[in-house]
C-alpha cells in the first residue's frame, strides 16, 4: 500500500481492520474518537460490525462476549473510559480471552483535560481492574509503530489468549504522519476453545467463565495464568536502546516522551554531551533487564526518567535498578508535554550539579 | 465588492491551512478580512489556537464559543451573522471536516442564497471543496463523489469548485499533486464542477507544473506556508 497521511487514531483503526478486526465496540470520548468514526465508517464495508454502545462498560462486555465467540474484537476509550471498562478487562483475563483495547491517554485525575498524558501507567500495568492478572502493554512512540504493534498486539492476544492494551496518548491519536499500512497481514489461528456451537462427539463442551467457587479450581486457573504471565515476561519483552553505547547520561521514557527524548539527545550531542535512551515498547511486561543493563553500565554518570506524570514508570525503573544507581526524574502530572529543550536544560543541570 | 470563500471537505483535507493562506494573503491587500471558524467536530487543530496570529494580521476571528477551551461544547456565537452585513471585503468560512461538520453551515442557507440571489452582489459566493487524495476516504473519485453528495445535503449549499490539495505533509512530492489532479479531473468531468484552485508547498507544486498537466484542472495555484501542521519539532509547544 502507498503512504498514506493520517491520524494515529485513524491508522490504528485501519491496521486493525488489515490485522483481521471485524468487531469494533466503543463509546464516544476525546481524543480517541476518531477511532470509532473511522470504524463506523470502514466496518459496514467490509462486512464487519461497528457498534457504539450504550456506555464504556456495556462496550467491554461485548467485546467479552465477541472474544468468548472467538473475534477479533477490538474497543477503544481514553482514560475516563478506560476507568470505566477496568470491571470487563478483568473478566475477559480471567475467562482467557483475546482481545485489545487501545488506550489514547488524556490528562486525569477525573475528567482531567482532553490534552496527551501518561498518568495511566500504574492502571495498565499494576492491575486496574481487579485480582492476580496482568496485561501486556504496548507503548508506541510514532503513528507508524502504532500501525505496527496493533497486528502484534492481536497475534499475541490470540496467542496467549490474553487482553492487550495499546497504551498511546492524545498525541499519538490525533498527529498526522505519512505512514504505510501493510494490507491484510491478519491471520488468526484456530479457536477450538470458542464458543461457536457443539456439536456431539466434535470436541470437549467450550465453555466461558471466570468463576471458580472453589478455592482450588481457582488457585488452578491463576497457577495457569501465572505460567503464562512468565512466559510473556521471556518471549514478549520489547525494548529499544537508543544511542546507549559509550553514553555518559541514560534517559527512560515510553511513548511519545521517548521521542521528544531523542530529541534532546541531538540537542545534547551538539554540546558534545553524550546521552542515550532507554524506552521501554512493552510498559508490561517491563523490560527490567535492558533498563538495568543501560543505566548501571561502567560509564553511566547519570539517568534520568522523564514522563508525563508524577512519576509512574519511575517506580518499575527504580526496581529494574534496584539501588545500583540513583534515578532523577523530570516530568509534569497532567497534560503539560515536556520539551526537548527543557530534557537538555535538565541533564545539562545535572551534569552540572 | 465583498468576497465569500466557504472551505469544506473531509476530515483534514486541508481547510484550515488554505483558509488561513486566502485570510492572510487577502490582508496583506490590505483587504479588511473576517475568519469564520466553524468546526463543531474536532476540538483540536483549528483556527481558534491560531487567535494570536490571526488578530496580529489583522484578521477579525470569530469562533465557537468554547473553541480552544478544552470544553466539548460546539455553541456557534450570533455574531457570525454579522458577516453577511458587515463592512469587510474578503469573508472565509472554515468549515469542520466530513459531512457531519458541513451540517453547521445549513443554518445559514438563507443568508447565502441572499448572495446568490444578488441581493448583495452577484458573483461572490465561492463554495470549495478541499480535496486530498492520500487522506482516508478521499482516495478516488468514487469516494469524492461521495463524500461530495453528502456534503451538499449537510451544508445546504452547491460546491463551486475544488481545490487540489495532493499532500504528504513534510513528504510531499509532485506525485501527490499528480493524483489529486487526476482524482479531480474525473470527478469534474462527472459532475461539471470545476476545480478552481491547487495548492502546495513551493518545491512539489513547481515539479507538478513542469509535466504540464491540462492547464483546465488546474485552476489558481496557490503556494502556501503550512501554518497549522505539526511535525515532532513544535508539537510541545502548542500542545495537540
Amino acid at each position: 500500500m502507498a503512504k498514506n497521511l493520517m491520524k494515529g487514531c485513524e491508522a490504528i483503526a485501519e491496521a486493525a481492520i488489515q490485522a483481521g478486526c471485524r468487531y469494533f465496540f466503543g463509546y464516544p470520548i476525546t481524543p480517541q474518537n476518531d477511532i470509532p468514526e473511522y470504524m463506523s465508517a470502514r466496518m459496514p464495508k467490509i462486512g464487519g460490525c461497528f457498534l457504539q454502545a450504550e456506555s464504556e462498560v456495556a462496550a467491554i462486555n461485548m467485546v467479552y462476549g465477541a472474544a468468548g465467540a472467538g473475534a477479533r474484537v477490538m474497543t477503544s476509550s481514553s482514560s475516563p473510559g478506560i476507568s470505566l471498562k477496568m470491571e470487563g478487562i478483568s473478566y475477559i483475563a480471567g475467562a482467557e480471552l483475546p482481545c485489545v483495547i487501545v488506550n489514547m491517554m488524556r490528562g486525569g485525575p477525573g475528567l482531567g483535560s482532553i490534552q496527551a498524558s501518561q498518568g495511566d501507567y500504574f492502571q495498565t500495568t499494576k492491575g486496574g481492574g481487579h485480582g492476580d492478572y496482568h496485561m501486556i502493554a504496548y507503548a508506541p512512540a510514532s503513528v507508524q509503530e502504532a500501525i505496527d504493534l496493533m497486528q502484534t498486539a492481536f497475534d499475541v492476544a490470540d496467542k496467549y489468549r490474553t487482553p492487550v492494551m495499546v497504551l498511546a496518548d492524545g498525541i499519538i491519536g490525533q498527529m498526522m504522519e505519512p505512514v504505510e499500512i501493510k494490507e491484510n497481514t491478519g491471520n488468526a489461528p484456530k479457536k477450538d476453545w470458542a464458543t461457536t456451537g457443539w456439536k456431539k462427539g466434535e470436541r470437549a463442551r467450550a465453555v466461558v467463565n471466570s468463576l471458580y467457587i472453589e478455592v482450588e479450581d481457582l488457585e488452578e486457573m491463576t497457577e495457569r495464568l501465572q505460567a503464562r504471565y512468565r512466559q510473556i515476561e521471556k518471549d514478549e519483552t520489547l525494548v529499544e536502546c537508543y544511542n546507549t553505547d559509550g553514553a555518559e547520561f541514560i534517559l527512560c521514557a515510553y511513548g511519545t516522551v521517548a521521542r521528544i527524548c531523542k530529541t534532546a539527545i541531538a540537542q545534547l550531542q551538539k554540546q558534545g554531551v553524550k546521552a542515550g535512551l532507554v524506552r521501554p515498547i512493552t510498559v508490561w511486561p517491563f523490560p527490567a533487564k535492558a533498563v538495568h543493563d543501560a543505566m548501571c553500565a561502567p560509564g553511566v554518570k547519570m539517568a534520568l526518567c522523564v514522563e508525563i506524570s508524577a512519576g509512574q514508570m519511575i517506580e518499575d525503573v527504580r526496581l529494574a535498578v534496584n539501588g545500583e544507581r540513583e534515578i532523577a526524574f523530570l516530568g509534569h502530572a497532567g497534560s503539560r508535554v515536556p520539551t526537548a529543550e527543557e530534557i537538555a536544560e535538565k541533564v545539562l543541570a545535572m551534569r552540572g550539579a | 465588492m465583498k468576497q465569500f470563500y466557504v472551505l469544506i471537505g473531509n476530515f483534514g483535507s486541508g481547510k484550515t491551512e488554505i483558509s488561513l493562506h486566502i485570510a492572510l494573503d487577502a490582508a496583506k491587500r490590505n483587504k479588511k478580512v473576517v475568519m469564520v471558524d466553524l468546526d463543531v467536530i474536532n476540538p483540536y487543530f483549528r483556527l481558534a489556537e491560531r487567535k494570536k496570529e490571526i488578530e496580529a494580521a489583522g484578521i477579525k476571528l470569530l469562533h465557537p464559543n468554547f473553541a480552544y477551551a478544552t470544553v466539548d461544547v460546539p455553541s456557534l456565537p450570533p455574531d457570525i451573522y454579522s458577516v453577511f452585513i458587515d463592512k469587510s471585503d474578503v469573508v472565509v468560512f472554515d468549515v469542520g471536516g466530513d459531512p457531519a461538520g458541513a451540517t453547521a453551515l445549513g443554518q445559514y442557507k438563507p443568508n447565502f442564497e441572499a448572495i446568490e440571489a444578488g441581493q448583495l452582489e452577484a458573483g461572490q459566493l465561492q463554495v470549495l471543496c478541499v480535496v486530498n487524495p492520500r487522506r482516508p476516504f478521499s482516495a478516488t473519485a468514487e469516494l469524492v463523489l461521495d463524500m461530495l453528495s453528502k456534503i451538499q445535503l449537510r451544508s445546504r449549499l452547491s460546491i463551486n469548485g475544488f481545490i487540489n490539495n495532493g499532500n504528504l505533509s513534510t513528504e510531499t512530492t509532485a506525485e501527490d499533486l499528480r493524483l489529486g489532479y487526476d482524482v479531480l479531473k474525473r470527478v469534474a468531468d462527472t459532475t461539471g464542477i470545476p476545480v478552481l484552485y491547487t495548492a502546495g508547498r513551493a518545491a512539489p507544486l513547481r515539479e507538478f507544473l513542469d509535466g504540464k498537466p491540462d492547464a483546465r484542472y488546474i485552476g489558481q495555484v496557490l503556494q502556501i506556508t503550512t501554518y497549522m501542521h505539526r511535525d515532532w519539532d513544535n508539537f510541545t509547544r502548542y500542545g495537540i
